[in-house]
């Protein structure tokens, strides 16, 4: 389950509502409406601005509420970005001055920062490519796995089809650390606890998500058959109606699934934790952890904060860019079948 | 491989379908099925297995232990107090954060400026890793640390002693306040994660409804309990589902928080961790095993119960 | 499986390259190797490992001199300085026995966590650390190497480590199961400049505390962990403990062991000391070494770290103070090097561990300033005195019983919560630590 609901692993939530019902209906991805041929586009921002309260223009209790209601967005705003602002901020201090309420730093340094540059074991550029490799890798796989697989639920038919997608929402609720034991007798059977192989098992573990599968389901539920209907009529076999039709229609799901993939395997803590023996082998929260009990940065927090700050701006940045992304694959993750 | 002689078999509209149908289909799922049989559903199988023996890590099963590990795990004090904590965790920490979410959510969805901003801006939290969250909290909730400096700024410190809390209090190191402390992290974090469940379903009620209302003269306080909030009875589902499963399954920050032994003092063991640290720090992977097993169960009776409760919610 | 086929060529590699160098054949696994006619054996090669080798013709002995390969050693890292030691000390290995190579990894998070899914697979380093805390049950679970043959055959000498110190890694058969690589007593760290006189007994401890109270900003006298790790020592001091001498019968429970807790409490309620963590400190080295307590009960693992952090902070060590026993005491702590039984190398791991629980690794190794030595015939590092000469009366502070870690746990947190609830009541405590020493002699 996701780090966003307080648990471990990277997958985002999704819920064991059962089966879909044939027509599907429509996720948050799609426009509600007529189908339009060809034109699936992104949800456009008009929907977005549904009003969700009545407001009565010119109405001046209506100004003040809205004043009220700026204040309390604001307020909040700032409640969310404190503490990532003095996670920031405390990386520009020295250690005593730490522990003071000091919020511009006194005196201002840069020695946490190069100290995280230059002396951290494993450098931050090592721990930087491990956390990318593995996330790259796990969000291809599943990409090209979810796409198929969710293709295959929405529009094959073959026996069984139900209560395989069953299958695969009941894995969304097997608790990872129930599996430890089983998957790394698994996984080490075939050699992936020693040298490379370990980030082999990493991926493995992630390889593919039940949300992502879920997904992938719902979007493609929700395009129209005549689309395929017209590609198997003109003789499409089912792969190339997939890779040739579908797929490219899936555009906006697929970028979903990139996006939020590549950010949970970023964060993830678990499987890392158990399988990245080797220190050189660490992804960046992991490294983390470690640097905070065994490394010795306890209450050396400048560095700490500096690793804090880092191991958030990929994640950042990629949020700013794709911030419609994780909104609407979040969102269309919790439309029910 | 094409399927030309059945291209002009109507199967589309029949709903016929084809042994090259069925063939594709299980081609396209076989890589992630056989996965999740061997590294999910066989583990439980396999767990199952390991939890009714006598398990030595390193020479595999050494006795037949029938149900015994259920029975201690019954009468084990660590493993009430982990059970505690999980349904305290998650008592407390589910209504909290669908009620937060649901709160931005409506502020959010409102026509106002710079929204978009705002709900990025909520969201944000969620993004950073558990790690990174929890290691800056502590660095926040320490005796010497921001929150408890920034209360003695404020003047605020005669208002916490009233409630026991001393200027220095180690919010996360006192059993007394530690679970609540991961309650308020979490609850931060994942406010953002409803919020956006929530705004999709609130986007599914449409103006009529709203300006219906507004036409009959009822107050906004009104339209959101008599109406918005009855409405989003999926999304209310949806959410306290994911948080509740969500909220059993409580490890990371627990374990960056108070290490794998729960500390301090069990404040914050939580079932998973349990389970966690009788697997790696006693190497009794077998009573490991039937910890699990029991909180599948929990979950899985959760959920039905849930399902019960909510009946088949409709669409959105 | 490839683990197998590996295996093989290296006891093949190894075996080809013994026969060539006209030495004994020694099998990569298991035991020592026969010696076949070879009573010369020591005077062929290269030096030998540091030990001294006796062949007799009775016994079989053990040739390091013909044992190539290499070892994969591992173990946690505590700081900075103490790889390095570490690493000099491998170095030094590797200059006096060249046909040995060390592969060192360092196993990173919670060591007994990664070192239980390194022994279900049976994918063990050679040679690693194994702390006192879990030696027996290491030992029991049959997680290790049994050495007594190993250590005939070689003629290791055993008799100069301190009892205290090789007793933890005993398994229940009594065979010996790890070798103590270094050892640390608890020793009284204090600030030259607040405590002029080093406190001899407990009762001027608490006086000296007293006069130290509101001074200098400090924010307590002393730092204290609540817990056994050190209370224990406390607990000693005053004529109590945990079990007997033998082991088998539950000594918590007896009026010493109970005035002995209450006093380690009255500590914390007379606010004579704190937590480190509600110092806002990670441990009682920093609190030390930022100035907020003048007082700390620690190791020799204090040195190194104040001298690189908080080198201008003064300091001087003295023995733990006396009790109301009227012994001298104190408590060890110590880890241990033992060779898995899974390990494929295990030759080529005891060549190692001669060396580093011998008099040169050791020496070696303590000169780094990091630990201190576990041996007797080792000399003493400078400036550790007060340490080293405690060790003769320290009694093991963690693994001296089957279950230990769940009596460890059962005291912790019982005498956690008496701090933080502040009602600071023995009682409490001793039932709950009593009750689970029950536990766990019933169990073994």
């Amino acid at each position: 389950m996701t780090d966003r609901v307080g648990s471990a692993g990277d997958a985002r939530p999704v819920a064991p509502s059962g089966t879909a019902s044939a027509g599907g209906s429509r996720g948050a991805l799609v426009q509600a409406g007529p189908a339009v041929t060809g034109d699936v586009a992104v949800l456009p921002r008009a929907r977005l601005d549904e009003v969700g309260t009545a407001v009565r223009v010119g109405d001046k209790r209506a100004h003040w509420r809205r004043r009220a209601a700026y204040a309390v967005m604001i307020t909040y705003a700032v409640l969310m970005f404190t503490p990532f602002a003095w996670s920031l901020i405390t990386s520009f201090k020295t250690q005593p001055d730490a522990v003071q309420l000091t919020f511009i730093p006194q005196p201002p340094t840069l020695d946490a920062w190069r100290y995280v540059f230059q002396n951290l074991d494993p450098s931050i550029f090592r721990l930087f490519a491990n956390s990318a490799g593995i996330a790259l890798a796990v969000t291809l796989t599943n990409l090209v796995l979810a796409s198929i697989a969710g293709y295959a639920f929405a529009r094959l038919r073959f026996p069984g089809r139900e209560l395989l997608f069953l299958v695969v929402l009941a894995t969304l609720m097997i608790p990872d650390q129930l599996r430890l034991v089983p998957v790394y007798l698994i996984l080490n059977g075939f050699g992936l606890t020693r040298g490379p192989g370990q980030y082999l098992a990493v991926v493995l573990t992630m390889v593919i998500m039940g949300t992502n599968i879920f997904l992938m389901r719902q979007y493609f539920l929700s395009i129209p058959r005549e689309i395929e209907e017209a590609a198997r009529i003109d003789g499409a076999s089912f792969f190339t109606t997939f890779s040739r039709v579908m797929l490219p229609l899936a555009t906006p799901a697929l970028a979903a699934v990139a996006i939020l993939q590549f950010q949970g395997t970023w964060n993830a803590f678990f499987w890392p934790l158990i399988f990245l023996r080797d220190q050189s082998y660490f992804t960046v929260p992991i490294a983390l952890t470690f640097f905070r009990g065994q490394g010795g940065f306890t209450t050396n927090y400048p560095p700490l904060m500096a690793v804090v700050v880092l191991s958030t701006v990929p994640v950042l940045i990629l949020y700013i860019f794709f911030q419609r992304y994780f909104v609407e694959g979040i969102a269309a993750s919790g439309v029910k079948g | 491989m094409t399927l030309r002689a059945a291209a002009g078999d109507p199967r589309a509209s029949t709903g016929r379908s084809g042994r090259g149908e069925w063939f594709a289909g299980y081609a396209f799922i076989a890589v992630p099925m056989l996965l999740f049989l061997v590294l999910n559903i066989g583990s439980i199988v396999y767990s199952a297995y390991i939890s009714v023996f006598q398990w030595n890590i390193r020479s595999g099963a050494t006795g037949f232990l029938g149900l015994k590990n259920y029975q201690t795990a019954l009468g084990d004090p660590t493993f009430h107090r982990a059970i505690q904590n999980s349904i305290y965790y998650a008592v407390i920490w589910v209504p909290l954060t669908m009620a937060v979410g649901l709160f931005l959510a409506v502020l959010v969805n409102q026509r106002l400026r710079g929204r978009t901003f705002f709900r990025a801006a909520y969201y944000f939290p969620a993004i950073a890793s558990s790690a990174a969250v929890t290691i800056l909290w502590i660095f926040l909730a320490a005796p010497d640390g921001f929150f408890n400096a920034v209360r003695a700024a404020l003047g605020l410190n005669p208002l916490f002693a009233f409630f026991g809390y001393p200027p220095n209090q180690n919010w996360i190191g006192d059993a007394a306040t530690a679970l609540n402390s991961v309650i308020l992290l979490n609850a931060w974090t994942t406010s953002g994660t409803f919020m956006l469940f929530y705004l999709a379903s609130l986007q599914t009620i449409s103006r009529e409804v709203y300006e219906a209302a507004a036409i009959d003269g009822a107050g906004s306080w009104q339209t959101f309990w008599r109406i918005t909030f009855p409405l989003l009875r999926p999304g209310h589902y949806f959410v306290a589902t994911v948080a509740v499963i969500g909220a059993l399954q409580l490890f990371d920050q627990a374990a960056i928080a108070g290490g794998p032994n729960g500390d301090p003092a069990n404040a914050l063991m939580t079932v998973v961790l349990y389970l966690y640290n009788q697997a790696f720090t006693r190497f009794d992977f077998d009573y490991a095993a039937a910890i699990g097993l029991i909180l599948f169960a929990i979950i899985m009776t959760l959920t039905l119960i849930q399902r019960r409760v909510f009946g088949s919610a409709p669409t959105w | 499986m490839r683990r197998s086929l590996l295996a093989l060529g290296a006891s093949i590699a190894v075996i080809a390259g013994a026969c060539s160098g006209g030495g004994t054949p020694a099998p990569s696994t298991g035991g020592p190797a026969g010696s076949a006619g070879a009573p010369s054996a020591e005077a062929s090669g290269g030096a030998s490992a540091g030990a001294s080798e006796t062949t007799t013709s009775a016994a079989p002995s053990f040739d390091s001199s013909a044992v190539t390969g290499t070892v994969k050693l591992s173990g946690w890292q505590s700081s900075d300085a103490e790889k390095k030691a570490l690493q000099d000390t491998i170095a030094a290995f590797e200059a006096q026995n060249s046909r040995i190579k060390v592969d060192y990894s360092v196993v990173a998070g919670d060591y007994p966590t990664v070192m239980a899914t390194n022994f279900s697979s049976k994918n063990v380093p050679d040679l690693f650390y194994v702390d006192a805390a879990f030696g027996q049950t290491w030992a029991d679970q049959g997680f290790l190497q049994p050495l007594d043959d190993y250590i005939a055959a070689s003629g290791f000498d055993v008799s100069t480590f301190y009892p205290g110190y090789i007793q933890p890694f005993k398994g229940s058969d009594g065979k010996t199961y790890g070798l103590p690589k270094d050892g640390n007593t608890i020793g009284m760290a204090y600030n030259t400049a607040d405590v002029t006189t080093a406190p001899t007994s407990l009762d001027q401890l608490s006086t000296t505390a007293q006069g130290l109270k509101g001074k200098d900003n400090l924010k307590a006298p002393m730092c204290l962990n609540a817990s056994l790790d050190r209370g224990l020592a406390f607990i000693y001091a005053n004529g109590g403990a945990i079990v007997s001498d033998d082991g088998k019968s539950n000594m918590v429970n007896t009026p010493e062991t109970t005035q002995a807790v209450q006093g380690y409490l009255d500590l914390f309620k007379n606010g004579l000391g704190m937590t480190a963590s509600d110092m806002g400190d990670g441990w009682c080295g920093d609190s030390l070494g930022k100035k907020h307590a003048a007082v700390a009960f620690e190791g020799g693992w204090l040195d190194p770290a104040m001298s690189s952090t908080y080198p201008d902070v003064k300091y001087n060590w003295g023995t733990f103070p006396q009790g109301s026993s009227g012994q001298p005491s104190t408590i060890s702590f110590t880890a241990s090097y033992a060779i898995g039984a899974d390990s494929q190398n295990k030759d080529q791991a005891w060549v190692l561990l001669q060396y580093l629980a011998g008099v040169d690794g050791m020496t070696k190794w303590t000169s780094g300033g990091v630990a201190l030595p576990s041996r007797s015939d080792v000399p003493t590092p400078q400036g550790k005195d007060a340490l080293v000469q405690q060790a003769a009366n320290a009694k093991p502070g963690s693994g001296f019983m089957k279950g230990f870690t769940d009596v460890q746990d059962a005291f912790n947190k019982a005498f956690l919560t008496e701090v933080q609830k502040k009602s600071y009541q023995a009682g409490p405590v001793i039932q709950a630590t009593s009750a689970a020493v029950d536990k766990a002699l019933a169990g073994s």
